[in-house]
């Protein structure tokens, strides 16, 4: 601390030395009253329909860009007047960068949206209803795949997206590993699955589980502290969702996310099906059939099964292009297996693009979304063999470029033939409830908590819901 | 992350710098060129003043303010009184992430300050040239990013550089960032690496004004390297290494970029530190009332390390005078 | 030609010295080792990166990842090798950070030097509260004052322009502060009588006499404030994300979260880190000398 020290020589009145102070008070005064009256400006900025300009565009995926960016070229010719800005951020930090996007005002105009995200943008009015410009421009929301328009209906009963593809999920097994384990492919397309003792599913990936001394999982002397192969490849816990992880099992057992399919009020991870599911997944891990979540970091499921690592993964049909490349190893796919109702089940998915409230375009926007959703740009991705798009007539080309890779597509399709789909649990608060929900299943997965904590979690996570479904 | 490079100690001002206005002032002269003094001196204080007031204090305010609020930036705040406070009791991860907070913390002080005094010890006495100077001082330069991603890489489980050296030492590889266990020593690992340099000098600078004499006269009377180093240097030392012991704490309890960039909070929340954790509560979940809450929490315990650190170095003006 | 032998014997270096010799190239050694990885694995094919993961050589030679993020590879190219076709825009980047980094520190030097001077030459009521608060400011942590910034940035309309990222930072620094103050101080008055006895006031005194007499200390701060400014992150992160205005510490937390679907792309990453450290690694080899012997001036003191 400065000791004090006598201002010499300052023997004047005290008036003058006030004055001074009295200017540095008037001038704190002046900026606190400037800034305070440009201060608690809330909500966001109303957009504008204007029809022309640069559109940025956000997406995750690295695989769809350039089928993208092929439909951003051919729609700027079509619209001399419009251009797109394609910008790709990795899919963990997408929603982040769009939160705080939102937050500071400079949301893109356009992004792709997931289902289970939505909620919170269009509860809080930054994403636009598209009921009208639907209406306008007479779009026939009958030329999409069953489920996929629904999946974008707002709590509200609005569109707030065009769906533009679906996907499901399946198993990818490395061909040569099951042919050495004397596993054919119509076995492993009639893998059954249940919570007590797993089924034939558990059986096969305890066969193709190899230690380092060659002995198989459902051998004697079969090490499981020194594993080389594991049967069941594993990349996270899976969250509130378990897209690609235990969904399809959950399901299986008759349990449901929610009380409805969609925009329910309660969640169901307190229901001893799912609980027993989740044991049993976990218990894969103390058998040595799958690898710790710890080891997970930094490494994804594809490069895994490339090395050898992993015999099986379970993926979305969104990677098909992902394992496709991989070179040095044969893949196949097999559709997951059926459970105790006797029937199988798979997540189903569709994603669409938002428009932002705040954007100055959306009239170029809406162009944009429309033209995404159409016939001429499905099909251009379509033929790139990314994604299945979700316009019903142009399915068949998805399909055929993915059988081209020698997958077995059907693995994938069926569950829309056989109406084993099972819709993305929407909701409202879907961060703060991911966040919940994430953190619980980590710990469950990593064993510093039992698969019955998860009870007390799911009273957290309603607790969320129904204080955000109040605020309405 | 230290942000701030070295805090001078306030304890030791200016010595009577001024010569205590001249000896013969009339009166009036003296006050008129005081007073213009005052007004240019206002003048030149008047931009960082401005910067203060605008981008300190003001913040101060309104952050403090917005604690006592609920507000998710889209609608206007709503008062809501203690309510914040009271939730923080409750908040298991805030519980956690001040615990993640204070292990990191605590190990990043322990390991950088002993390595650091070790290294300075050796430079002090090895050799004093710029270049090893200018050597270890490099890690600092460049960003936490940089930094974190670069041991991301080596730190990497499949393929990672030091888990090759492990496994071909005989020994299992390690899930650095992976392992709830390990995620924070990891972390404060990094950080060390970056800091050491640094912290290593401003200790340096500090044995360099321990006279030489000193030393000459203990080892006339055979004391060894050992003795001197724990009779002569440390003691005489206390105030850098207080000074740096209180510059790494405040630094420390603001990691914030490299968690950013390697785990994001993972795995589950092992590494969720307190400014990761507002920035999550602000931006993520849209809780900024909460959020400065926890801020303002922080805010007032760094002020107590810094209130601590006045005392001590008050108390401890360098035992050589 | 007789040479005139000393006479001291040679004595063998004691055991300690040598310990303290190899405990010396062990902290060398692990401060360079990570730079020359970075290099290593940034010519590196990244592709192959895990067919030979402990060469201490690269792995297929090529330059590919650096053609990668600077964008010039194709995205065939890019994903040939593992990239994921994403790019490092590095001199769009790098002007944003010179821009934001050298405007920064143009404030903070020049208007801390105005107010060190007030601190240290000046006398004016008021001023030892003054100095206080400007201490306080050194002990607050700065995300206590940035989210209430980023809201005053929102409201003024500044997210995503070169303003928003600067101005916190433009006008004062309790550091810089401190650091020439102390300097100030130091100048014998001497020369300022002399100067005053000629007529000039203040004013002139300081941009005629002392400013011109701390060209040294004032270049040192420049480049200590340059160095941190360049190495922002969080600030830069939350109001500068747009392309147009993002610094490379920035940029390159994005370019690693457009990892592709598989593997990351270590060599791209590793090539991007390397170019976002260049700039400061040069101004490190040209101005070594002063700042490794700023380090400690005011820390003593």
């Amino acid at each position: 601390m400065t000791p004090r020290e006598r201002t010499p020589g300052n023997t004047s009145p005290t008036s003058r030395r006030r004055a001074p102070r009295r200017l540095l008070a008037g001038a704190a005064a002046l900026v606190a009253a400037a800034v305070l009256t440009g201060c608690v400006q809330s909500g966001t900025a109303e957009g504008a329909y204007g029809e022309t300009g640069n559109l940025s565009y956000w997406m995750w995926d690295s695989n769809q860009v350039p089928a993208y960016q092929k439909c951003a070229d051919a729609f700027e010719i079509d619209n001399p007047e419009i251009t797109i800005s394609i910008e790709q951020y990795g899919y963990d930090d997408y929603w982040n960068k769009l939160m705080t996007s939102f937050v500071a005002n400079s949301a893109p105009d356009v992004f792709v949206d997931h289902s289970s995200k939505y909620g919170d943008y269009s509860s809080r009015g930054l994403i636009e209803n598209l009921d009208d410009l639907i209406l306008a421009d007479n779009v026939d929301m009958s030329q999409y795949v069953e489920g996929t328009a629904e999946l974008w209906q707002g709590p509200d009963g609005h569109q707030y997206g065009l769906p533009k593809d679906w996907d499901t999920v399946a198993l990818f097994y490395n061909e040569d590993m099951t042919t050495e384990a004397g596993i054919t492919a119509e076995e492993l397309g009639e893998m059954t699955w249940n919570p007590e003792d797993g089924g034939s599913y558990e059986q096969v990936i305890a066969s193709l589980t190899v230690d380092e001394n060659g002995v198989r999982g459902n051998e004697e002397g079969f090490d499981k502290g020194n594993v080389e192969t594991y049967g069941l490849g594993l990349d996270d816990s899976g969250g509130g969702y378990g897209q690609v992880t235990w969904a399809m099992l959950a399901a299986t057992t008759g349990w449901t996310y929610m009380d409805t399919p969609t925009w329910g009020s309660e969640f169901n991870y307190d229901d001893p099906r799912f609980q027993a599911t989740i044991g049993w997944w976990r218990g894969l891990i103390d058998k040595g059939y799958m690898p710790p979540l710890s080891q997970t970091v930094g490494t994804a499921l594809s490069s895994k099964l490339q090395v050898g690592a992993y015999a099986m993964v379970t993926d979305g049909s969104w990677n098909i292009n992902t394992y496709d490349k991989l070179q040095g190893v044969n893949l196949n796919t097999a559709p997951t297996p059926v459970g105790v109702e006797g029937k199988r089940a798979s997540t189903f998915n569709s994603l669409a693009d938002s428009i932002s409230v705040s954007s100055t375009q959306k009239g170029a926007a809406w162009e944009w979304v429309k033209y995404l959703g159409s016939i001429e740009c499905q099909q251009v991705v379509a033929e790139a063999g990314v994604v299945f798009p979700s316009i019903t007539a142009v399915d068949t080309i998805a399909e055929e470029k993915f059988a081209q890779t020698g997958f077995d597509v059907s693995a994938f399709t069926t569950h829309i033939d056989d109406k084993t789909t099972v819709l993305f649990p929407l909701s409202e608060a879907a961060v703060e409830i991911g966040a919940v929900m994430t953190n619980s299943m980590d710990k469950v997965m990593s064993f510093s908590a039992e698969p019955s904590s998860l009870t007390a979690t799911d009273a957290a996570v309603n607790k969320l819901l129904s204080l955000e479904q109040q605020k309405e | 992350m230290s942000t701030t490079t070295s805090v001078p100690t306030p304890a030791s001002p200016a010595p009577a710098a001024h010569a205590a206005g001249s000896g013969s002032p009339r009166r009036n002269h003296h006050s008129k060129a005081a007073r213009k003094q005052t007004w240019i001196a206002l003048a030149f204080v008047a931009p960082s003043l401005f910067g203060f007031a605008v981008f300190y204090l003001w913040p101060t305010i309104r952050g403090i303010y917005i604690s006592f609020t609920d507000y998710d930036v889209f609608t206007s705040p709503v008062f809501t009184g203690l309510a914040n406070y009271a939730r923080l009791f409750s908040d298991e991860t805030f519980a956690n992430s001040a615990r993640a907070t204070i292990l990191y913390v605590l190990i990043n002080i322990l390991l950088q300050t002993t390595l650091a005094l070790g290294l300075a010890v050796l430079m002090h006495r090895l050799t004093q040239s710029t270049f090893v100077r200018s050597i270890v001082i490099l890690p600092y330069l460049i960003a936490n990013v940089v930094v974190a991603l670069v041991w991301f890489w080596m730190l990497d489980f499949q393929i990672g550089i030091v888990n090759q050296g492990i496994q071909w030492l005989g020994g299992n590889a390690i899930a650095f960032f992976g392992d709830e266990t390990w995620a924070i020593p990891t972390i404060a690992l990094v950080n060390t690496w970056r800091h050491l340099g640094y912290t290593a000098l401003l200790i340096f600078a500090g044995l360099q004004t321990i006279p030489k004499d000193v030393y000459e006269a203990a080892r006339t009377e055979g004391a060894s390297e050992w003795q001197m180093f724990w009779r002569i240097t440390v003691p005489l030392l206390r105030p850098v290494l207080a000074l740096v012991l209180v510059i790494t704490m405040i630094g420390s309890f603001q990691v914030f970029d490299t968690v950013a960039v390697t785990t994001s909070g993972g795995p589950a929340d092992a590494t969720r530190v307190i400014q990761y954790y507002i920035f999550d509560l602000a931006f993520q979940r849209l809780d900024f009332g909460y959020a400065s809450a926890v801020s303002v929490v922080l805010l007032v315990v760094l002020a107590i390390i810094a209130a601590v650190q006045l005392r001590l170095t008050r108390a401890n003006e360098s035992d050589l005078n | 030609m007789t040479t005139v032998q000393k006479t001291r014997p040679r004595v063998r270096p004691p055991l300690g010295k040598i310990f303290a010799w190899i405990a010396m190239g062990a902290f060398m050694l692990i401060t360079i080792f990570p730079f020359y990885w970075m290099l290593r694995t940034a010519l590196s094919n990244g592709a192959l990166l895990a067919t030979d993961p402990s060469s201490l050589l690269p792995v297929d030679f090529t330059f590919g990842a650096f053609e990668r993020v600077l964008g010039i590879a194709t995205t065939e190219e890019a994903q040939a090798q593992g990239g994921s076709g994403a790019s490092l825009n590095f001199w769009g980047y790098l002007f944003n950070s010179v821009i934001v980094a050298t405007a920064i520190t143009a404030g903070q030097v020049f208007f801390g030097a105005l107010a060190a001077y007030a601190f240290a030459r000046l006398r004016w009521p008021g001023r030892n509260a003054v100095f206080f608060l400007f201490l306080l400011a050194l002990m607050v942590p700065p995300i206590f004052t940035q989210l209430p910034n980023f809201l005053l940035m929102r409201d003024l309309g500044l997210i995503n322009t070169y303003a928003g990222i600067v101005l916190p930072f433009f006008f004062m620094t309790p550091f810089a502060i401190f650091f020439l103050r102390q300097f100030f101080m130091g100048i014998s008055t001497e020369v300022e009588e002399a100067a005053r006895l000629d007529g000039a006031g203040n004013i002139r005194i300081f941009f005629r006499v002392i400013l011109p007499m701390s060209s040294g200390p004032l270049a040192t701060l420049a480049i200590l404030q340059y160095i941190q400014a360049w190495n922002e992150y969080f600030w830069p992160l939350l109001v500068g994300s747009d392309e147009s205005v993002r610094v490379l510490t920035v940029a390159l937390g994005v370019f690693r979260s457009q990892t592709p679907q598989g593997q990351p792309d270590w060599a791209g990453m590793m090539a991007a880190a390397l170019l976002a450290a260049l700039p400061i690694l040069l101004i490190f080899v040209i101005f070594s000398r002063k700042i490794v012997n700023s380090i400690g001036f005011s820390g003593i003191k």
